[in-house]
């Protein structure tokens, strides 16, 4: 009997261990780099990192936002002369350049001169004059970027950078480092759409991410169970304005100055959790951000063809105009197809069939 | 060590009893978790500013209401009914709350972000999802 | 509680037999069939309710303890403890209070179980959440449990059967 009672001492023990590694649920909704965000965690460690997160990713707001005065970015566009950026900052500009490169310009930072003549920056909206575009793309692409020693950075006349397609995913991998230096196993991340999960849910099964329909604002395309992963969408679906009877949306073609036209309604990039992280390779989180503007711009064959080489570890999920869903084969077995969706999946695999 | 007991191994009629009592838990369950609503306890959860204005349970409206929704300077006009929610109209630029449409799956939201006013589905059904992509 | 060795071998068989039900678990998802959180065989159950009858509630509460905590140690996983934990205790301790009727067979006892594991489990997911929502699926995780309760009583049922006349159930 006494035995008995031990067993039972030990199993309450147990329990109360459990549920101190528990520590409940930690959420912060926020506002931060022109979106709503959501940072939420459990166990140890949730409270402080939940709060460590939001502190982080105000401060890189202050350090990136091309809105805000006195950020270094603000501050690079202002003037052309030799400046000093930081360490942090040049390691970004740089992994941009190099995901620039890879995508043959389709990602590129440089565009936002022209992302503001259509007015998508101030909310007044209008369709710029083809010579108005022109004249401003001839400041486009990387080149006009000198990425220099000691951090030094020098734009050419008349460029002007904006950080917005890539500061988020940054952000969230920023975040994941604060979530594994506090020991957090479980988490939650969304800054706007750039979505980080951090291991299982508590009860242990996959977080469960809904892929947007782009068609029907009530539905899913797909459903991804997902751990330890990073995932970011892109589409023209909801910031767009109308003119004439035509929609123009807010992702620009840098080749043409024009909103993209490739075909794709969305395009959603996912990538594992990183981890290492190296200087001269920034985080899952920068690159599935720089893709998915990149993919869409890109077309789904580019797309298809820059996934196939094997370059990146990521995989994708392509929404087309013509009802096609598109899954690689890594997420196959992580892709719930939603029934009654109207479109056709299919599967692309490493090899061309 | 002899066993301690052995079990009858074939089903007898008590057992219905326990799957009885199984079904009637469940369907307990059911009614006040569920609510009876249609779509099982799915609620909108409005916040300004982050910070939770209203929960408005929607399986428990008996219609669709329109809510005036006034923030920072602009006005959204919210349909809420119980199967989901829309923004029908805003004075805010860029019209993105607009265009989200209509929501009715847990975890999707519809953000206006110049009026920082937020509408985000919770709660009930079977097929939320953590996180809404895209 | 005075265990001799071979009820103490028998114990530690039983741990990583429950161990090894669970892991296989895992190959045969549920969740394809049905979309719930949290739904599975729960197939460890059937080591559950045999000690149950066969060694006795104390040596089936330690094989519980042991499995549970294992189980969390093995897969790296401390929070799936307290899933586990409440969803096996409340199996079990169900099934004790079910298994003195001679009314019931194994079956009506199992499903006992499967129900009452459910709840534990659900009950985890709500403290761990801080909030009621997990509560939706249990009407229907209850549903389910009928349906894996029968499986794991008849399961069971074989392995009694299986082992009725051999000298391990022998002084």
């Amino acid at each position: 009997m006494r035995r008995f009672f031990a067993a039972a001492l030990c199993a309450v023990l147990a329990c109360g261990l459990a549920a101190c590694s528990q520590g409940g649920e930690q959420s912060a909704d926020f506002y931060a780099m022109d979106t709503t965000m959501n940072v939420t965690a459990y166990g140890k460690g949730a409270k402080n990192a939940v709060g460590e997160a939001q502190t982080e990713v105000d401060r890189l707001e202050s350090l990136l936002s091309r809105t805000r005065t006195d950020s270094v970015i603000s501050q690079l566009n202002a003037g052309t002369a030799n400046r000093a950026v930081g360490m942090e900052v040049w390691d970004l500009l740089s992994a941009a350049e190099k995901y620039s490169i890879a995508t043959n310009g389709a990602f590129d930072i440089t565009i936002a001169p022209v992302v503001s003549a259509w007015g998508f920056t101030t909310d007044h909206y209008q369709v710029p004059d083809q010579s108005e575009l022109d004249e401003l793309l001839a400041n486009v692409g990387s080149v006009h970027i000198h990425l220099g020693e000691e951090s030094i950075v020098t734009l050419d006349d008349g460029t002007q950078i904006d950080l917005g397609g890539i500061a988020k995913g940054y952000a969230s991998d920023c975040v994941e480092a604060i979530l594994a230096k506090d020991g957090v196993e479980s988490a939650k991340v969304a800054l706007g759409g750039n979505i980080y999960v951090r291991g299982s849910k508590p009860d242990g099964t996959a977080w469960r991410v809904g892929v947007q329909d782009p068609e029907n604002s009530d539905g899913f395309v797909g459903i991804l169970s997902l751990t330890d992963a990073f995932a970011v969408t892109s589409g023209g679906y909801q910031r767009y304005f109308e003119q004439n009877g035509k929609r123009y949306h807010h992702i620009i073609d840098p080749a043409t100055g024009y909103p993209a036209e490739s075909g794709l309604t969305s395009v959603t990039v996912v990538a594992p959790g990183n981890e290492e992280e190296t200087i001269s390779d920034p985080g899952h989180g920068t690159m599935c951000d720089a893709f998915s503007t990149a993919l869409f711009v890109m077309g789904e064959k580019k797309a298809v063809e820059f996934w196939r080489s094997g370059g990146y570890d990521f995989q994708m999920v392509l929404v087309t105009q013509d009802g096609r869903v598109l899954v690689t084969d890594g997420l196959k077995d992580k892709f719930e197809q939603e029934d009654g969706s109207g479109y056709a999946y299919e599967t692309i695999s490493r090899s061309p069939s | 060590m002899p066993m301690k007991r052995s079990p009858e191994v074939r089903p007898k009629p008590a057992d219905a009893l326990v799957a009885l009592a199984v079904l009637l838990l469940a369907a307990a369950l059911a009614l006040s978790a569920w609510g009876g609503g249609r779509s099982g306890g799915l609620t909108a959860v409005i916040s300004v500013n982050g910070q939770v204005t209203e929960t408005v349970n929607l399986s428990r409206l008996s219609g669709p209401e329109v809510r005036e929704l006034n923030a920072n300077g602009y006005t959204l006009h919210v349909r809420l009914s119980p199967d989901g929610a829309e923004v029908i109209d805003s004075t805010c630029p860029n019209q993105v709350c607009v265009h989200t449409g209509h929501i009715s799956r847990a975890g999707q939201s519809i953000v206006c972000l110049p009026a920082r006013i937020s509408v985000t589905l919770s709660g009930g059904a079977e097929d939320g999802v953590d996180a809404v992509l895209g | 509680m005075k265990l001799t060795t071979k009820q103490l071998t028998l114990c530690a068989v039983l741990t990583a037999l429950a161990l090894a039900l669970s892991y296989v678990e895992n190959f045969l998802p549920l969740s394809l069939a049905v979309p719930l959180p949290g739904v599975k065989l729960g197939l460890a159950n059937i080591v559950t309710v045999f000690a149950l009858y066969a060694l006795g509630i104390g040596q089936a509460f330690l094989i519980l303890i042991a499995r549970c905590t294992l189980g969390a140690l093995f897969a790296g996983n401390l929070n799936a403890l307290l899933f586990s934990l409440l969803g096996g205790l409340s199996a079990m301790a169900i099934m004790a209070l079910l298994s003195r009727s001679k009314c019931l067979s194994v079956y009506g006892v199992s499903i006992g179980g499967a129900a009452a594991h459910n709840c534990g489990q659900v009950a985890a997911a709500v403290l761990t959440l801080g909030n009621t929502a997990p509560l939706y699926y249990l009407p229907l995780l209850l549903g389910v449990s009928l349906f894996t309760g029968a499986l794991t009583g008849f399961a069971a049922g074989l392995l009694f059967r299986a082992l009725e006349h051999t000298s391990l159930m022998k002084a």
